[in-house]
């Protein structure tokens, strides 16, 4: 009998440990597959409306094992993206997106701060994922230094990766981890694998915005007021001058 | 001019075909809509739908962004959710085409001839602007068409539904309360001329001036169109709260939008928006506003369609911001005025050429600034002032080649 119990014991322990060696096993594959991973980011389009283009491209052996993806772009204060817009092109999208705080649409930059977008992709076929996000400039706080533009910076997203068979990241104490939604639903936060990025500073993507001149102040408020004021009186003569008595 | 008038169609004609051509554009506009990427409907559409929908889900409609409105209107749009989407729509056509209606009973009231005024309103009926706005989705046309009947009941000496539909109206849209004057002037008991006017002290004047404001006609106006601006207020104050208040009146009091728009004051506000004088240079451009307000009420109250033209062209030319909606807040008065008008069809098509000039000079470098990314700001400013001189100067020459009615006949004094 103890030795059933034994045996017994001994199957037990050695499911236990397959499972965990399983669980260690998808845990590498997913950071194998993040190191193997690339994502870069591009704005396209002139003006205050533009198209920010996420490029991922992630190893086939991840999507088809069904990995979970999500990329979390940090946005600059310079710009914003209209919620309403992004759920009505969601429909047509490859994409879903969630926003870490509501946006006023109408704030300049400096009365505002960044904020952060949580992406969701739709469709994980084929392996290099292209996505396209409309985003709108903020008016600029006007310069006194005679530069007649100002720039905006954009750092490429996180790419972050989970699997359910993947279930205690904190072991990998050398591998970045984040919390973050498990679904665009945001009922839950689950730990995600966040691909270690590489030199800061090398794949910043800038773009340009039109900003006011400060230096002239002076001339459009004497200027404005000047042709308001003229205008105004010359209304004011010919009405007196027609008056209905 | 008779051979025109001839060639006209019957005024029932005239209303049920600009209502067909409008419905028809409603119905082309959700074609494009679902099959081009350049949307027909306007986003203000979508804003008063997604009100609407809050409403229907027992909610405030203010949880909807950018929704700056009386919650009445996103009230009235409730059937957008539980019947159709294109339901708003054809009630704003609606309005629209009961604009030209009421536009066209004015006229017969003032005195016009039939088949005249079915020219002349055709000017609104068959004008692509008011068209387009209204099956685009905007809701200016009901502001029209209160602002119309408030006209044509008092016209028709009809006080107390003047005064509900002017109630209404100011709810609505602030911009009414510009009437405000005109009216009072106009409803106060008739000045009697006096020969020996000058020997009367100031004083005994003054006192004369106001007295002439304790007028029967005047306190029942102004308490029946009180009354229906504050139950409104009150009701909807207690629904939705502040924020109903600020978000329907004190944000547009307030507004200092320093993004680009057609106002002569844009970029003097950006460069300002956080210094310290700001508030001066808030008030310095509100002035000249409100004595242009108080001349134009005074000289032509007593011919109450013009006072209300001008004082809107005025309002909108002069504002901080000014977004070309508001050009149909007179645009829709323009009709009435028009019959008056000494000036010539090649005088009127001028003006009305150096109108569409004015704004073509500031739609260039704004799109350049808005979609191409050029550091244009210099010459939408001086593009703003233009516009403003072109406003002022087509207001000098409606002025001068205006010819009121004749006034009512006067009992001789004694």
């Amino acid at each position: 009998m103890y030795f059933e119990l034994f045996f017994v014991l001994i199957c037990l322990s050695k499911c236990y440990c397959l499972d965990r060696e399983d669980d260690q096993d998808q845990c590498a594959l997913l950071i194998k597959w993040l190191h193997s991973s690339s994502v870069s980011l591009e704005v396209s389009k002139k003006g205050f409306h533009r198209e920010v283009t996420t490029t991922v491209d992630v190893r086939p052996e991840a999507l088809s094992s069904g990995a979970s993806v999500l990329l979390l772009h940090r946005w600059p204060r310079g710009v914003f993206v209209d919620p309403y817009q992004l759920a009505s092109l969601s429909d047509h999208s490859n994409w879903e997106i969630l926003l870490d705080s509501a946006i006023d649409l109408e704030l300049p930059a400096h009365k505002t701060s960044g904020f952060s977008t949580y992406m969701f992709p739709t469709t994980l076929l084929p392996n290099i994922l292209k996505f396209k996000i409309p985003v709108h400039g903020r008016y600029h706080e006007s310069s006194f230094a005679g530069e007649t533009f100002t720039s905006v910076h954009f750092e490429p997203p996180e790419l972050l990766l989970r699997t359910k068979k993947c279930t205690d990241l904190h072991r990998f104490e050398s591998y970045p981890v984040v919390d973050a939604p498990c679904t665009v639903s945001n009922s839950s936060t689950c730990s995600w694998f966040k691909k270690s990025q590489q030199q800061e500073g090398s794949s910043i993507i800038s773009m340009m915005l039109p900003v006011g001149d400060g230096s002239a102040t002076k001339l459009v408020c004497s200027g404005t007021l000047l042709v308001t004021g003229i205008c105004s009186v010359a209304l004011s003569k010919y009405i007196l001058k027609h008056r209905i008595i | 001019m008779e051979t025109l008038l001839s060639k006209l169609p019957d005024k029932h004609v005239l209303f049920s075909a600009s209502f067909v051509v409008r419905v028809a554009l409603v119905a082309y506009g959700d074609h494009q809509d679902r099959t081009m990427e350049v949307k027909y409907t306007d986003i203000d559409y979508h804003v008063f739908t997604d009100a609407a929908r809050f409403i229907t889900q027992g909610e405030s409609p203010y949880n909807r962004s950018t929704y700056r409105y009386t919650p009445l209107l996103a009230w009235i749009l409730t059937p957008n959710i539980y019947l159709c989407m294109a339901f708003g729509k054809i009630l704003f056509v609606f309005c629209d085409v009961l604009s030209g209606v009421l536009i066209y009973t004015i006229l017969c009231l003032r005195g016009l001839h039939g088949k005249t005024a079915t020219c002349v309103c055709s000017l609104w009926l068959l004008n692509p602007l008011p068209m387009g706005v209204s099956s685009r989705g905007n809701a200016e046309s009901i502001m029209a068409a209160l602002v119309l009947g408030m006209l044509l009941c008092m016209e028709a000496k009809r006080l107390v539904w003047a005064a509900v539909l002017y109630g209404l109206s100011v709810h609505m849209k602030i911009y009414p309360i510009t009437y405000a004057l005109p009216i009072a002037l106009a409803l106060r008991a008739p000045q009697e001329g006096s020969a020996d006017a000058k020997s009367i002290r100031t004083w005994k004047k003054f006192v004369t001036f106001i007295g002439s404001f304790l007028n029967r006609e005047l306190i029942v106006f102004g308490i029946v169109s009180g009354g229906v601006f504050s139950i409104f207020t009150l009701a909807f104050y207690y629904m939705y709260g502040w924020t109903f208040l600020h978000e329907t009146y004190f944000y547009h009091l307030t507004r200092r939008d320093i993004r680009h728009n057609f106002s002569p004051y844009f970029y003097m506000l950006y460069l300002t928006a956080d210094s310290r004088g700001s508030q001066w240079l808030g008030l310095a451009a509100f002035l000249p506003q409100l004595i242009l307000l108080l001349v134009a009420s005074w000289s032509f109250h007593q011919d109450l369609a013009f006072a209300c033209f001008l004082n809107t062209a005025i309002f909108v030319s002069f504002n901080k911001v000014c977004t070309s909606q508001y050009f149909l807040w007179y645009l829709c008065l323009l009709p009435l005025i028009i019959p008056n008008l000494t000036l010539s069809v090649k005088q009127g098509l001028t003006l009305l050429l150096l109108w569409f000039a004015g704004q073509a000079l500031w739609l260039a470098p704004a799109y350049f600034l808005e979609f191409e990314g050029y550091n244009t700001f210099v010459l939408i400013w001086l593009a703003g002032l233009l516009f403003l001189m072109v406003n002022c100067f087509v207001l000098i020459q409606i002025i001068t080649h205006y010819r009121p009615k004749p006034p009512p006949q006067r009992p001789k004094a004694e």
